[in-house]
């Protein structure tokens, strides 16, 4: 962990975790919250006088739920791409620069 | 300049950690929180390529840190740069002590035998000739430390024909309770069809090969037959319990908080010799690796 090249490179190892993160991370979260909102829609559509409004509430809900976690976890992909894209390069001219000296 | 300091050594500990929970994703995707493998002498980088010291000794003492840990660990509180190597070098003399750095998320094996070729270059290229070796292993580091010596012996390099001793201290060479636990935990939640406990169970299932390895002290590589300790070195076992009374519940239950004494001794491995064996009833698995009790019983066997 020496040097400012090091830090950067640490600091891209960070973005790319954290990243990778909010991108899996928001995935899970969203089975995590739809398999626990189903426990409680199987309840309402088991009572014939919720049953048809609970269906709607439901899709509307899976939806938008579905739309809005994409939305995070697009980000995060986004991020940890750019993050991992900058730290490979930046080993690619690490490696080359060690090459050099060594020759 | 304080404040660099201290900012590096959170950034080595952020590391440190990750590397053990996600170091073989890490090293593949070469993201910059891996850490290398990397010797230190009283606090620095050794170039292994080219060895350069005030006063290299005959004896090499490497002291080999756990999961998750850095080489710090092995400090006795309050007197950095003071361990069990310098301890035994000021006592043996003619002693360099040393300290490694590791990925401790990567498969243990292959640790092992990264460890198993840097001394093979470490002793080829020391300044003097290298007569003894000591290896002393904190946990993981003594399940690699077995996994090297397999690979050195196998690979017949030089080091391992050297006088050479190795020390496991609380190292879970039959697997950790809680690694073996968390194995139990997830395989069970990703059976039960309910999709909140699943994630549970991928979320534990994301630990690193080198955790996973934990729970059965595995150290060779897949389809490796077993492998007895390797008999041209002299082997010791440290073991520690959490409560003061040998027999105590909490003993039984939790052994040094996380490996059971009877798996620090190996006592399911079949054909171990052990020159030596010593249990520390009230120093926990952390405490093991800077304790003056341990020290005085390292002295004992190996001065």
């Amino acid at each position: 962990m020496k040097g400012p090249e090091n830090n950067v490179h640490w600091w891209l190892g960070v973005a790319d975790l954290l990243a990778h993160g909010l991108q899996h991370g928001t995935v899970k979260l969203k089975r995590v919250h739809l398999s626990l909102a189903d426990e409680s829609f199987r309840v309402l559509e088991a009572i014939p006088v919720t049953r048809s409004g609970s269906r709607v509430v439901r899709v509307c809900h899976h939806s938008v739920s579905h739309l809005s976690y994409a939305a995070v976890s697009m980000a995060g992909r986004a991020i940890a791409v750019l993050a991992g894209n900058a730290s490979s390069r930046r080993v690619v001219a690490q490696k080359y620069d060690e090459n050099v000296n060594n020759s | 300049m304080v404040l660099a300091l201290s900012a590096g050594k959170i950034q080595q500990h952020i590391s440190a950690i990750a590397s053990g929970f996600l170091g073989d994703w890490l090293e593949n995707r070469g993201n910059g929180l891996a850490v290398p493998m990397t010797l230190f002498v009283d606090g620095k980088p050794l170039d292994v390529r080219n060895p350069k010291l005030d006063a290299p000794g005959g004896t090499l003492c490497v002291s080999i840190h756990g999961l998750m840990e850095l080489e710090s660990v092995w400090d006795f509180p309050g007197q950095a740069g003071e361990h069990y190597g310098t301890r035994l070098a000021g006592a043996m003399g003619d002693t360099t002590a040393l300290k490694l750095r590791f990925n401790s998320g990567r498969p243990i094996y292959r640790n092992g035998q990264d460890l198993a070729s840097l001394l093979d270059q470490l002793v080829a290229r020391w300044p003097v000739p290298v007569e003894r070796i000591i290896l002393l292993g904190h946990s993981m580091g003594g399940l690699m430390i077995r996994s090297a010596c397999h690979f050195g012996s196998v690979q017949a390099h030089s080091w391992v024909g050297k006088q050479l001793e190795c020390v496991y201290i609380g190292s879970p060479h039959d697997g950790s309770w809680l690694a073996i636990g968390a194995h139990k935990v997830a395989e069970t939640l990703n059976r039960v069809p309910r999709d909140y406990l699943k994630v549970v169970g991928e979320v534990i299932d994301l630990r690193s090969e080198g955790i996973r390895n934990l729970s059965r002290g595995d150290v060779f590589e897949p389809g490796t037959v077993e492998q007895p300790l390797i008999p041209e070195a002299r082997h010791y076992v440290i073991s520690g319990l959490l409560a003061k009374t040998e027999n105590h519940r909490v003993n039984v239950m939790f052994g040094d908080a996380l490996v059971h004494e009877s798996s620090v001794r190996g006592a399911r491995r079949e054909g171990w010799e052990l020159s030596g064996i010593a249990n520390f009833p009230g120093v926990d698995h952390i405490r093991l690796a800077h304790h003056p009790l341990v020290c005085g019983q390292l002295q004992e066997w190996l001065v």
